[in-house]
């Protein structure tokens, strides 16, 4: 029985080829989407929970409330971890310090410096051993315990094989962090997995920063309360007996006892359980990126639609052959089959076309993966072929077979044996039209709907691309310096040496460039009047070249000269508005005071540039060389170029660099680049709305190809009388047209407005944003008619050719 | 073997009812070779569906070995007709997408014969109609008469007491015909099988034992 119904299905598949072809197409397609994205948010789930302790951990984080503000931080204050373990004597406590873009250098047997040396932008920890207790780690040499002492440091196993060659050289080998601490590698472990956002590689002792304070300049806040660091990390290891809750109640006598008493009712500790860690917008964790809940849900929902929809193409494609089957549905009830049996037979049909549809999905997801990186925040290659996987795909299967077979299954085997076999069956016994075009309707909101938050995103993020930025961010180098005395004082050489370069048009020495994610404010004071302002001022510190490297333009007045004897200051145009002053000229000569350093007069202002990201407005800024020790934060080397080779000019300012820093490695990036990385997120986003709004696209294609065939059959009759009575081709394909322009329209009145809200949210992101105008939407519904005209087109003419006595004949 | 009783079948076409069959009141022996006569739209079909079980009467009753098949519930019917009710068709209403061996397999299927034994079964019906060379060609690849062989080869599979044929000769040449007609009478001699036969030709309706006349859904003759 099950054999022959095989053989039937595979014989009905192959005949009724284009309509297999369809449903075959969609339902990989969707079933492709919905495998991917199941992998996606597995992998989002999956983060952090293959620790042993898993469910007992939790960080200890602080909230801040000013102003009826909440601020959230991970970061906490150096002593906070001491003063817990006392206090909580239950509770495990271990704290940690991440450092980024730390350089390491390889000492060679003799313990002498050698040119081994890489800059490290993730993964430096400093560590207690207690962390082994906490993480889960495999210690291939040594174990945590070398970490209790100073200037120790354990290695991933695949850093140990790139600065020593293999894991058992690395142990008893030294090497020099940031050109300053020696460390001796006393263990090395094996490699975290890709879903953790404690990607643990080079992890040196915490007992070494603790006797190297003074090298982040943290000396002075080794006993403070009312600093903290993102930095710095606690975390707790909760015995099983103990609530989190109990302990967040605890916490806040922790803070009576430590801190200031006017932050009582200003901060308050709690604990985020580690499985929080990688969802929780408010803070920030050490991996590559924070994953919100509510954008997995969107991802699940719109997996789930697709796959409905294919299910719907499924249905409207599988009644509308019922017709052309009805005859051996009815040959089949005579020969005593019953209704039941017909069900299994049409769904065990359904069932192979399914398999077989995800056999090619399959497929599709295994080619897909690798470019998954593109559009969403992982960018580790998944594996296709993992547990859970297996079953899903059993799921899916099956609720596929049921949600797309059952409805045409009930609907052929309810046919009357007597009219089938006489072809009495007509699309007319068939209920359900009205029900057809709604579901077309909703599945063509929804593809508009992503059509339309398509055509937005992208031109936003054209925009974002072509903004006016008030700075050239062209063939401009950026090199990352070292923030102490003696590089600073190499300063004038290696810009000698640079200028020798033809390349090389301007030179500037500053904290960041003109748009940074550098944050750093500053109570100031203004025109002599001994009171901070009630605002902070955004800083840069920068020498007088800033302006002609970066092109920036002056509104008033002139940019300051380092020579300047006289210690001078720039301001934007946001400050004098700020400032309350009507035009530029007004601030030129008026003198500002920032912080506690002397008055300095205001040399000129600078017409207005982006600060950060275009998701933030223009801040109020100072912009001044920074005396003294100070000066050593302007480490950044930029560097515009005028070439049409810049590979070959950074060849050669890398030797430069070698020649000034050499015990430093050359880390230079351009600075369009820099910045288009402000916007990888939304980059992204709009890469993946491109993707489903395809995907859509493409499924209700497949769906309106379905409804018109279904249309065609039912209408045989009707468009067989028309031409015997005189209709033209053309009046018959408006015939057509007509019906699906209307639900087109129809399903495009529901879309754009939920498109505009949704859409209007997301702009909200960004400070400098596009309009949404109307030729938004015109594009997006002369898009969808235009691909729906394709589709339809060849079945609308098809039908007006047929003959009409052909047509008219089986009456 | 069949008994029907005051049979009416009607259907209403704004306010007139239109009468298929009405008031039939027929009684077929086991064994019986019958032809049903009539011009087109007198009921003949209809008749012959509704003592197949295919259709049901709005009015009468009907016994079909005793049983009261207009009791009985769509399942009870399907399983007694099932049993004992081979079809032959005009138009033979093969699957076209099953070969000869497989159409002929069809009713088996549905009363869950062995699969050993469906297999000898079949081959024994293929053995008889002498078309064994033909069990892996399609419908499509016959002639109308060798179509035909393979629809009662179908009917007879299942070993019915009783064959319903609807102008089985319908769409073939009279040799053809005879052919069927033939066989036929081979049916009802040698296996006792009972045959009803609706036709238009006075010349095969001749090779039955009795003849019913239909007009307008009445019976008019029955001799």
């Amino acid at each position: 029985m099950i054999s022959n119904y095989i053989t039937i299905a595979i014989r009905n598949i192959r005949r009724y080829g284009t309509n297999s072809f369809l449903n075959l197409a969609g339902l990989a397609i969707a079933l492709a989407a919905c495998l991917v994205i199941f992998l996606v948010v597995k992998h989002e789930y999956s983060f952090d929970t293959y620790h042993t302790n898993s469910e007992r951990i939790y960080q200890v984080v602080k909230k801040e409330v000013k102003e009826g503000n909440e601020d959230f931080y991970g970061g906490i204050a150096l002593p906070a971890k001491k003063a817990l373990s006392n206090d909580f004597p239950t509770i495990k406590f271990t704290e940690l310090f991440t450092s980024f873009g730390a350089q390491f250098t390889v000492l060679d047997a003799a313990d002498q410096v050698s040119n081994k040396k890489f800059l490290e932008e993730q993964g430096v920890f400093f560590v207690e051993p207690g962390i082994a207790d906490f993480f889960s780690f495999s210690w291939v040499e040594g174990s945590p315990e070398i970490l209790s002492k100073p200037d120790m440091i354990a290695l991933s196993r695949s850093k140990a094989i790139k600065y020593f060659g293999s894991e058992s050289n690395a142990v008893g080998r030294s090497l020099l962090f940031e050109n300053k601490i020696r460390l001796r590698v006393g263990a090395v472990f094996a490699e975290p997995p890709p879903n953790t956002d404690f990607n643990f590689q080079m992890l040196p002792s915490y007992a070494t920063l603790e006797s190297n304070l003074d090298l982040w300049g943290y000396e002075q806040n080794k006993e403070s309360w009312g600093f903290s660091t993102s930095n710095h990390q606690v975390y707790a290891l909760l015995p099983q007996s103990v609530q989190p809750e109990q302990v967040n109640k605890q916490l806040q006598d922790f803070v009576k006892k430590y801190y200031r008493p006017e932050a009582v009712g200003k901060i308050f500790h709690f604990l985020l359980p580690l499985k929080e860690i990688h969802f929780d917008t408010r803070f920030g964790n050490n991996g590559t990126h924070i994953t919100s809940k509510s954008s997995l849900m969107t991802l699940q929902l719109i997996g789930l639609l697709i796959l409905l929809m294919a299910c719907i193409n499924f249905i409207n494609l599988s009644t509308a052959l019922a017709v052309k089957r009805s005859k051996e549905i009815g040959i089949r009830k005579v020969m005593g089959s019953t209704r039941v049996q017909l069900r299994i037979q049409l769904l065990a049909e359904t069932f192979l076309l399914v398999s077989f549809a995800m056999i090619i999905a399959l497929l599709i997801t295994w080619l897909t993966l690798p470019y998954l990186k593109y559009i969403t925040d992982i960018q580790e290659k998944l594996p296709l072929f993992q547990s859970n996987v297996l079953l899903f795909l059993v799921i899916i299967l099956l609720a596929t077979v049921l949600l797309s077979g059952f409805y045409p299954a009930l609907v052929l085997s309810r046919f009357n044996p007597v009219e089938a076999i006489k072809n009495k069956i007509h699309a007319h016994s068939i209920a359900g039209l009205s029900l057809r075009r709604v579901l077309v309707i909703l599945q063509f909101a929804f593809a508009q709907l992503l059509v339309i938050a398509t055509i937005i995103a992208v031109s936003q993020m054209n925009f974002i691309r072509k903004a006016d930025l008030g700075f050239n961010k062209e063939s401009t180098l950026l090199l990352s310096g070292n923030m102490d005395s003696t590089s600073i004082a190499k300063h004038t050489g290696f810009k000698a040496a640079l200028q020798q370069l033809p390349e090389v048009k301007h030179i500037s020495f500053s904290m960041d460039a003109p748009s940074s994610d550098n944050n750093w404010t500053m109570n100031f004071a203004f025109n002599q009047i001994n009171e901070d302002l009630p605002f902070d001022t955004h800083i840069k510190m920068a020498d007088g070249s800033y302006v002609e490297t970066f092109g920036l333009k002056m509104a008033a007045g002139e940019f300051y000269r380092s020579e300047d004897s006289l210690r001078k200051v720039v301001i934007n145009e946001t400050m004098v508005k700020k400032l309350g002053l009507k035009t530029p000229e007004e601030a030129v000569g008026k003198t500002i005071r920032i912080g506690i350093s002397e008055w300095m007069p205001i040399a000129g202002v600078v017409k207005d540039f982006k600060n950060n990201s275009l998701r933030e407005s223009i801040k109020p800024t100072v912009l001044f060389h920074a005396p003294g020790k100070l000066g050593n934060y302007m480490a950044q080397t930029n560097i515009r170029l005028e070439t049409s080779n810049p590979g070959q000019a950074l060849s050669k300012i890398e030797k430069v660099w070698n020649r000034f820093y050499p015990e430093y490695a050359f880390r230079a990036s351009f600075l369009d680049e820099t910045i288009n990385n402000f916007y990888q997120q939304e980059e992204r986003l709009s890469r993946l709305y491109k993707v489903f709004a395809a995907l859509a696209i493409v499924i209700s294609c497949l769906g309106l190809y379905g409804l018109i065939s279904f249309m065609a059959v039912q209408k045989t009759k009707e468009v067989g009388i028309r031409k015997v009575l005189g209709a033209s081709v053309g009046s018959i394909v408006v015939l057509f047209s007509k019906e699906f322009t209307i639900l087109i329209l129809i399903a495009f009145a529901m879309a754009a407005p939920v498109a505009w809200y949704m859409m209007s949210g997301w702009l909200e992101n960004f400070v400098f944003r596009i309009e949404i105008g109307w030729w938004i939407f015109l594009i997006a519904v002369v898009i969808s008619l235009f691909i729906a005209w394709l589709t339809v087109g060849y079945k609308a003419i098809s039908a007006a050719l047929a003959n009409p006595v052909k047509s008219l004949k089986t009456e | 073997m069949i008994k029907l009783e005051h049979i009416s079948k009607w259907v209403n076409q704004g306010n007139n009812r239109i009468f298929l069959l009405k008031d039939i009141n027929l009684g077929i022996e086991e064994g019986e070779f019958v032809s049903i006569m009539g011009p087109s739209g007198s009921g003949k079909s209809t008749l012959l569906n509704v003592v197949g079980m295919l259709d049901t009467a709005d009015e009468g009753s009907y016994q079909f070995y005793d049983q009261p098949v207009h009791t009985l519930k769509e399942k009870q019917r399907s399983q007694l007709y099932k049993q004992h009710i081979g079809f032959v068709f005009q138009a033979y209403h093969l699957i076209d997408e099953l070969t000869v061996y497989e159409n002929i397999e069809t009713p088996l299927l549905y009363q869950d014969t062995k699969s050993s034994e469906r297999k000898a079964l079949v081959a024994d019906m293929l053995d008889r109609f002498n078309i064994v060379g033909k069990k892996d060609l399609f419908p499509a690849q016959l002639s109308g008469g060798q179509q035909q062989l393979v629809g009662i080869a179908r009917a007879l599979i299942a070993k019915p007491k009783l064959i319903l044929a609807d102008e089985p000769t319908g769409n073939l040449n009279s040799k053809q015909g005879e052919e069927i007609m033939d066989i036929f009478t081979q049916l009802n001699r040698e296996d006792g099988v009972t045959i009803i036969q609706v036709t238009h030709s006075e010349k095969n309706a001749a090779y039955s034992n009795r003849i019913i006349h239909l007009l307008d859904g009445r019976i008019e003759h029955n001799r």
